[in-house]
């Protein structure tokens, strides 16, 4: 190894009273034999030019500090060519574990062997830059895709905006007023979506192609290859990022045939409604008599499961307005809202109010049980469970079924991704584009790819516009980001990427399949990975699934894991020290474990921690290589899975739940309990429980008794 | 929620569910009687949970809010809550969404009166302004006929100032124990219209009105809602009506003692011949004169506290000035006319006891289908509550009926604790 390390052991916030720097700096100049080791009451102030001139004078170009959380005071500890490793003295081991201990000492020496380990294994990594086309593709010409495209051109990228139907407006366009979007809250308002036409049309960073439709991309960010067609003909171009503004459709599933849809023409839905509205009066649909009382029923209730994953708050507010267009024409008309909830967040309140002051239109909760027809061409609406009375019934013209608006699946809009992993995107159960929906919300799993408007989420006008901006931003950011060849979200500005060592690839192709993000693609024929950098968000799930090994980043490694393990040193024989493996998230758990130790917790001294990009990085030799090192145990903390998932990287946690399995079967072979390896869900704000959870699991590890393999 | 109004629809098992027929016109009425944000209502409940004298199975006035809000006449006019409410004013101050509660049922009384008023005619002419000097050219004709007759109309009397020599006493008393019993025939009628409505409406088994007499009147005597309304929990909201248990106990009493001393000045005049006036020192003037006191000062009160309490207790409607006005300046021109014969001004004292005796005329025979029929309802509402069979969960709190304490109170004043 001919790199130049430099130890720089800090004793200030607590470190120095809890554990022996000098100690600490004798294993690095002892056992390492690190010819630069300095300590300091404090590397953070005026001791960093230190490390800066030992960097500069004495070319030192890995740098090892020994003092505060990798999570803090990064800017401080950061240095023109020389890798940084951070030994988590303070948080970890300072502020939670008793001073002046054995076991603590030990800790914190094993922390720093695994450190220097580290510092010793990585590399710098070299970015990939290659792909830096400047301009963004925008699908869908309704109001979000327009806002997109207007956003994008605004901020200097050049947009092109595909609409499949030859006008722009998508159903904003359809539209006979919106809800109000200004204060005072009350007056329904144009849909203005005319103006925002030929805002698009008089922008000169924007080609709109109408009536045209994507055929074909492939690529990846900062280098889409996209292929459009349009009146047969097809063209292609080169884009940095993909905005998604597909839109909706009604959500008209049989589930409302209960309340008399497609039995009844007088029986219809709020879209229906909207369009009788825009183009001629509200007449009744069977005989074609003016309206004088209409029910709108929320379609919100027990059994309306199906509708309410669609309709949301924008649902409630629709039918708001369509009780003001139904009175706005007929002064004495009648109109009946019934609903389980009305959701009116925000100022939308006001709106409620407003409709509420009409004495026209009166509101109830309650469970439509039955429509039916009076023999008259009316109808009869009964209502259950209302505050009315036990059941009661309103004898109605027309019914107004207040649909749910359900994602147009990109898949029927032809997306057509050259992707291995498929042509479309990977969607949630609901149809939606799969993302980590509380951290990212515009992203999707095809990095570069951002959906906005109601293929996103069920929303207004307003709420579209502002969904077209953001994701503008976000295809920005990620054309920014790629030409300088740093991942997006979560490991923004990571630098990093996998490579693979294919003289031992056995082509099995595991790497492909299990890549969140299908940033791994096989070269044909030869069956062999390779990497779109640009398409990665650096998880390491490749790393974690390769069965020989052979992908690693400069920074991170299945061999740089396995040599930190070694690095720890195990004591023999000791009931009281058994030492357990925890391998730590680095979004959630190891930040959790940090807010323990802010929070003066205490954390059982037993524990080496290493942090990991996702536990989907996690290789299965990993937790075997701990047990034949004498750990006793393995714990992997990582975020929930499942249909609810936390996971940063949307299916890592997952992952590796399924490769526990084989680690589990392996112990069996060794004759070791399965239960000495183990997975907990960890989240942010759960550090509080975590230290409790922890000694529990240490406890079951003195249970077990000690690994009897230790000493071999 | 189907104990909300499960009470108030048992009258039949219907055999298909109630059809609802808005009454629009019924609606839009109550909002112009002082509830434009009836609408604001979203039936969250508060106002019945703070409501210091609302039960569980009887939850007022949140029914209320609803019945009206979906123009259902009929139940809200069948309603005892309606006039079980004593207008503390406590779901006004806590309803989130500002829809003042307190206002609708102030005007759900507005419009009972004018809608059980018989004749029905006399219900529109005492709630609209414009037939307001209609009113009083009424008792004016009548009294300029009375005196034309005995020719008093030419020159005001000589000598010292007393009023049966301009009014002779026997005049006065046919003239208003005529007005007297035209007054109460009326009442009686709205009573017994409003008792049957509740009877249609509302669950009538077991109902015995005899029973329920002697409480009632204990209860308003006492004050007792009053009381109930005014005792709150620590830390409860204020309200503009917190003076009301005071103010009305005042009314009450001095309103009380005017009638007293008129009855007894006319047991003095007739069975003992002990004609008026009646020296200063007298014990049944000093009662006159002292009720008379508190009754202005508390009357001062009460349209003060309207005037003050505009901003959040909404505008006050014709009604409530009415008849403040009519109680105001009723016993003022009596003092006024006092005032002037002990002073010797017949030129003032004859023609303001003149104008007192039209007040006086128009106080009482209008009082079926003014704000002071409150005192036919009120009783009618409390008869019917008092008549009830006590509800199963009426705690040793309730009184003569289904009053269970406010869960709130109940807390603090330990079980069936008085606290009035």
């Amino acid at each position: 190894m001919d790199k130049k390390l430099g130890v720089y052991v800090c004793s200030g916030c607590g470190i120095g009273e809890c554990v022996d720097p000098e100690r600490l700096a004798a294993i690095a100049t002892d056992e390492y034999h690190v010819s630069v080791v300095r300590t300091s009451p404090a590397f953070c102030l005026e001791d960093v030019q230190l490390i800066r001139d030992d960097v500069a004078r004495e070319g030192v170009d890995a740098v090892v500090v020994a003092a505060c959380s990798p999570r803090v005071k990064t800017d401080v500890f950061s240095f023109p060519s020389a890798s940084v490793e951070r030994v988590n003295l303070r948080e970890q081991v300072a502020w939670s574990h008793p001073p002046g201990e054995e076991e603590t000492q030990s800790l914190a020496g094993d922390s720093l062997r695994m450190g220097i380990t580290r510092a010793q294994k990585t590399r710098l990594p070299t970015p990939y830059t290659e792909a830096n086309e400047r301009s963004v593709l925008v699908i869908g010409g309704g109001v979000a895709g327009m806002t997109a495209a207007l956003g994008a051109a605004r901020a200097g990228v050049r947009a092109i905006l595909v609409e499949k139907t030859p006008r722009l407006g998508g159903f904003a366009a359809r539209l006979w007023r919106q809800i109000p979007t200004r204060p005072p809250y009350r007056e329904l308002e144009e849909p203005g979506v005319g103006a925002l036409i030929s805002e698009v049309a008089s922008e000169p960073g924007i080609e709109t192609l109408t009536g045209a439709e994507v055929q074909r991309i492939s690529g990846q960010p900062g280098r889409f290859e996209v292929t459009i067609r349009r009146d047969g003909e097809l063209t292609s171009a080169t884009v940095g990022a993909i905005v998604l503004a597909t839109g909706w459709r009604p959500f008209e599933a049989p589930a409302l045939e209960r309340y008399g849809l497609g039995g009844s023409p007088n029986v219809i839905t709020n879209v229906t409604l909207e369009e009788m509205a825009r183009t001629g009066t509200l007449n009744r649909p069977s005989d074609g008599k003016t309206v004088k009382t209409v029910a709108i029923v929320q379609c919100d209730g027990a059994g309306d499961e199906a509708n309410i994953q669609y309709s949301g708050s924008v649902s409630s507010l629709v039918s708001l307005k369509h009780a003001m267009y139904v009175r706005e024409r007929c002064p004495d008309a009648v109109v009946y809202v019934t609903y389980r909830d009305m959701q009116t967040p925000g100022p939308f309140e006001y709106f409620y109010k407003s409709v509420q002051e009409d004495p026209g239109v009166l509101f109830t909760r309650g469970n439509v049980t039955q429509v039916s027809e009076d023999g008259t061409g009316g109808l009869v609406v009964e209502l259950a469970d209302s505050p009315l009375g036990g059941g009661v019934r309103l004898a109605v013209d027309l019914v107004v079924l207040a649909t749910g608006m359900a994602p147009v699946p990109p898949d029927s809009e032809g997306l057509g991704l050259e992707y291995l992993q498929g042509k479309g995107l990977p969607l949630s159960k609901y149809g939606f584009a799969d993302s980590n929906f509380l951290c990212f919300p515009y992203e999707t799993r095809r990095t570069g790819i951002y959906s906005a408007g109601c293929v996103r989420k069920p929303m207004d006008l307003a709420a579209a516009a502002r969904d077209g901006s953001a994701a503008a931003l976000k295809a920005i950011q990620v054309i920014e980001k790629s030409s300088a060849g740093a991942a997006v979200h979560p490991r923004v500005g990571d630098l990093s990427y996998p490579s693979f060592f294919l003289q031992n690839c056995t082509m099995c192709g595991r790497c492909s399949q299990e890549c969140p993000f299908g940033a791994i693609e096989l070269t044909p024929g030869k069956n062999t990975p390779f990497v779109l950098t640009n398409r990665c968000r650096r998880c390491g799930t490749c790393m974690g699934a390769c069965p020989v090994q052979i992908i690693s980043f400069d920074d991170h490694s299945v061999d740089m894991v396995a040599s930190m393990i070694k690095a720890v040193e195990i004591p023999e024989g000791d009931e009281e020290k058994p030492r357990i493996l925890v391998l730590a998230c680095e979004n959630d758990a190891y930040p959790a474990l940090d807010m323990a130790g802010i929070d003066r917790l205490q954390l059982p001294a037993s524990l080496r921690i290493i942090p990991v990009r996702c536990l989907g990085s996690v290789n299965a030799i990993t937790a075997v290589d701990a047990f034949s090192r004498g750990f006793d145990g393995v714990l992997l903390l990582g975020c929930r899975s499942g249909d609810d998932y936390q996971c940063h990287f949307i299916r890592g946690s997952e992952l590796l739940a399924t490769r526990m399995q084989n680690v589990r079967e392996t112990l069996n072979r060794l004759m070791l309990e399965p239960e000495r390896a183990k997975v907990m869900d960890v989240e942010i704000s759960g550090f509080d429980r975590l230290p409790e959870r922890l000694d529990e699991f240490v406890a079951q590890i003195k249970g077990l008794g000690l690994n009897p393999m230790k000493g071999f | 929620m189907a104990e909300l109004v499960g009470a108030t629809t048992a009258t039949a098992v219907p055999i298909q569910p109630d059809l609802i027929q808005p009454d629009l016109a019924f609606k839009r009425k109550i909002l112009g009687l002082g509830a434009a944000d009836l609408g604001s209502c979203y039936q969250c409940g508060t106002c019945s949970v703070v409501c210091p004298i609302s039960t569980p199975d009887d939850p007022f006035p949140r029914k209320e809010m609803l019945w009206v809000q979906w123009g259902m006449r009929d139940r809200a006019l069948g309603d005892p809550a309606v006039w079980l409410c004593h207008q503390c004013a406590t779901c006004s101050a806590y309803c989130p969404r500002d829809a003042k509660p307190a206002n609708v049922m102030a005007a759900l009384r507005d419009y009972s009166i004018a809608h059980y008023a018989v004749p029905s005619f006399m219900g529109k002419a005492a709630t609209e302004p414009k037939y307001l000097p209609l009113l009083f050219a009424v008792p004016i004709v009548i009294l300029l006929v009375i005196l034309a007759w005995l020719g008093h109309l030419a020159a005001l009397p000589d000598g010292q100032i007393v009023f049966s020599k301009f009014m002779p006493t026997s005049s006065v008393e046919a003239l208003f124990v005529a007005a007297t019993l035209l007054s109460v025939a009326a009442g009686a009628a709205g009573g017994v219209r409003y008792w049957r409505a509740m009877r249609c409406q509302m669950d009538t088994s077991g109902r015995g009105l005899a029973p329920a007499l002697v409480p009632t009147a204990w209860a308003i005597l006492r004050h007792q809602r009053f009381g109930e309304c005014a005792a709150r929990w620590p830390g409860a909201r204020e309200t503009y009506k917190g003076h009301l248990h005071r103010t009305h106990l005042a009314v009450f009493y001095g309103f009380l003692g005017l009638v007293v001393t008129t009855v007894s000045v006319g047991i003095g005049i007739y069975v003992f011949g002990y004609l008026t006036p009646w020296p200063l020192w007298h014990p049944v003037k000093i009662l006159g004169n002292a009720s008379g006191l508190v009754l202005v000062a508390a009357v001062a009160v009460f349209g003060y506290r309207r005037i003050a309490d505009g901003g959040r207790a909404g505008k006050s409607t014709y009604s409530d000035w009415l008849f403040l006005g009519l109680l105001l300046l009723t016993t003022l021109l009596g003092y006024l006319s006092e005032l002037f014969r002990l002073a010797e001004l017949p030129g003032l004292a004859y023609p303001v006891y003149f104008v007192h005796l039209v007040f006086v005329f128009v106080l009482i025979v209008y009082l079926p289908y003014s704000k002071f029929a409150h005192v036919v309802y009120r009783t009618v509402a409390m008869l019917h509550a008092a008549s009830a069979v006590a509800a199963p969960g009426a705690g040793p709190g309730s009184e003569g009926g289904t009053q269970v304490r406010h869960p709130l109170l109940r807390g603090e004043e330990g079980d069936g604790g008085a606290l009035t």
